[in-house]
């Protein structure tokens, strides 16, 4: 047989895409995880998930983690959704005038004491009234995370006045000079480098428990999200028309609101979306700090292990969240 | 009116990118530089509304030397209109046109984009000057044609109602139907207010056909400065050369003949 044609030069070679240097860069990446994963337990993280899995599955023996899992899936669910409250610790309780759909209840409580003549343990029934709100409880997560949305807006609110000075000094083609460029730039990485639940930690300190601290945390850290973002996006924007109106001496303020602000409307609506996104999460976060909102009635059910209030706290956060993104998701829509 | 006193200009990389530069031109005259790519029409336009300072010389209008003190009262009497029309894009097009009257308007009243009676009947009026028709108003620039995005630079550039009118390349990214178009409307919103302008242009036969006088600069130096006919007759051959390498094949240079000169007329 004939070769159809004649055959190539040598220098006619296809390598693969990769080379020695490739691989030793690889190897050394596995290493290093393989280094920290051990001084991290994830061995036992895996035994353990597998064991689990294999419990679930009627595979394994026991599983501690299977077991705590389930152990507090049972203390969740049914998840607390009624209010119920002793009447003899309710000031000023009228029996003719229930909120609504409220009833009252005699929960039996069986009680041990040692009687003191006989020295011998004693059972006995306690009988007490107590005021049964069907929706009660869910109506108090609520009301709390009403205000965690407060929270989080008024914090997107003020890190958004605060980013926009920020923004315009830390913008290199707008800052009056390289000093306030420095300042402003530093202290919007300063602003971003500190997590919220710090900030929050030291401002609850400050301002004492409740949403202040709360808004105040979420809205420096976002402001240096947002400063920086801005200024870059004013720095990269269009320089043509800047330039037209700098040539008739429109002065910077307006050049930059005639030149750049329409150019970087749509990003910037996105960016706010976003923050305001991460502060609702964020707000029912820093509660656990006494940062007010949601989270600070999480914390105190947690600590006395009411885990079914826990549980419809964690339903109506969710669900929030949820509905949230599908808002987000329709402005952002809307206004591009 | 507009005088060039022996500007020359040298950027900081060294280039020289013009040399020696006297002129004066008339008030309302309508005025085309014309030079290859590199030659300094940029430069010299950029002069005038201190874009671009001179290395030595100066400018002056009417009557005042430009400074860095009166910078901003004389950038108010010079509009200008760029190749790429520099309007904003996502602004609509009464407040591109508005924009061109900033200097006269208060920080609020820029702010809240509210212009005061006289700018607002003046924007009108120009855009339907320059063509356009009533339901442009409210539409974002980014949605016209370029033939339409010039007229709408051509409006915000006489919002100032300026005593020079600087156009760089101002039909540059045009076809040739819409260039002769725009032409026409800039000579003509000129020629109505006394306006000086000062244009430049990569087609001669615009030139020919629009200025009452040329200019050519080549490798930053005033080659030619003369009436359209006057140019006919000398020819473009030494404005479009290649400096000092071998001469360019004739078929590559535009050539404006009487023929073409009758053509047009
Ligand atoms: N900012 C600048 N820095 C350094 N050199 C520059 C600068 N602007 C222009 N030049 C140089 O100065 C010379 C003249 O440029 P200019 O833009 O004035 O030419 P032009 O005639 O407008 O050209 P074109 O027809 O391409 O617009 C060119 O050599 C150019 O490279
Ligand atoms: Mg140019």
């Amino acid at each position: 047989m004939k070769p159809l044609s004649p055959p190539l030069p040598k220098d006619w070679q296809l390598t693969p895409p990769w080379t020695a240097k490739h691989l030793l860069i690889g190897i050394a990446l596995l290493a290093l995880l393989a280094l920290t994963g051990s001084r991290l337990e994830m061995p036992r993280m895996i035994t353990e998930i597998g064991e689990a899995i294999g419990y679930s599955v009627g595979l394994t023996e026991k599983s501690p983690v299977a077991t705590g899992l389930a152990r507090i899936g049972h203390s969740i669910f049914p998840i607390q959704i009624a209010e119920v409250t002793e009447i003899s610790r309710i000031e000023n309780f009228d029996r003719n005038h229930l909120p609504l759909f409220a009833r009252i209840e005699i929960q039996e409580t069986k009680t041990a004491h040692l009687n003191t003549d006989t020295l011998q343990m004693e059972t006995g029934v306690e009988k007490k009234a107590v005021l049964v709100e069907p929706l009660g409880y869910l109506k108090i997560v609520l009301v709390k995370m009403v205000e965690t949305l407060e929270i989080a807006l008024w914090a997107t609110v003020l890190s958004i006045l605060l980013s926009i000075p920020l923004a315009y000094y830390a913008a290199s083609n707008y800052s009056p000079n390289k000093l306030t460029y420095f300042l402003s730039r530093s202290s919007i990485s300063l602003l971003r480098s500190v997590p919220e639940l710090i900030t929050a930690l030291f401002l609850v300190l400050a301002f004492g428990f409740g949403p202040i601290a709360g808004v105040l945390a979420l809205a420096l850290h976002a402001a240096g999200f947002l400063g920086k973002f801005y200024a870059e996006d004013i720095e990269n924007a269009d320089r043509k028309p800047q330039q037209s109106l700098e040539a008739i001496g429109a002065g910077k303020l307006k050049t930059l609101w005639y030149g750049v602000l329409p150019q970087v409307m749509p990003q910037y609506v996105a960016y706010n979306l976003y923050i305001l996104d991460r502060n609702v999460r964020m707000a029912t976060v820093i509660g656990l700090v006494g940062a007010g909102g949601i989270g600070q009635e999480l914390k105190g059910r947690f600590d006395m292990f009411h885990f079914g209030h826990v549980g419809t706290i964690l339903v109506v956060i969710f669900i929030t969240v949820l509905l949230l993104d599908q808002f987000s998701a329709r402005t952002r829509k809307k206004l591009l | 009116m507009l005088k060039f006193h022996s500007v020359s200009k040298r950027y900081d990389d060294g280039t020289q990118a013009l040399s020696e530069v006297h002129l004066d031109i008339p008030q309302g005259q309508f005025c085309v530089l014309l030079g290859s790519s590199g030659a300094g029409k940029s430069t010299l336009l950029y002069m005038v509304n201190g874009l671009v300072t001179p290395t030595t010389g100066q400018v002056e209008i009417g009557g005042k030397a430009l400074n860095r003190a009166n910078m901003k009262s004389i950038r108010r009497t010079v509009g200008m209109v760029h190749q790429q029309f520099n309007l904003t894009p996502r602004l609509s097009v009464a407040m591109n046109v508005l924009s061109g009257a900033l200097p006269f308007v208060s920080y609020l009243r820029a702010a809240a984009m509210w212009y005061p009676r006289v700018l607002r009947e003046r924007a009108c009026k120009l855009l339907a000057e320059v063509g356009l028709s009533p339901e442009h108003l409210t539409r974002r620039v980014s949605e016209l044609s370029g033939g339409q995005m010039q007229r709408v630079g051509i409006a915000r550039a006489f919002m100032l109602e300026p005593q020079v009118l600087l156009a760089d390349e101002p039909v540059a990214s045009l076809d040739p139907r819409v260039s002769r178009d725009i032409m026409v409307l800039l000579r003509d919103e000129a020629k109505r207010r006394g306006t000086t302008v000062v244009c430049s242009l990569h087609q001669p036969e615009l030139a020919v056909e629009f200025a009452d006088r040329i200019i050519a600069l080549k490798g930053g130096k005033l080659i030619f400065d003369g009436t359209p006919e006057q140019l006919v007759a000398a020819g473009l051959d030494s404005i479009y050369q290649n400096n000092e390498s071998k001469p360019a094949p004739s078929h590559s240079v535009p050539h404006v003949t009487p023929q073409m000169l009758e053509a047009l007329a």
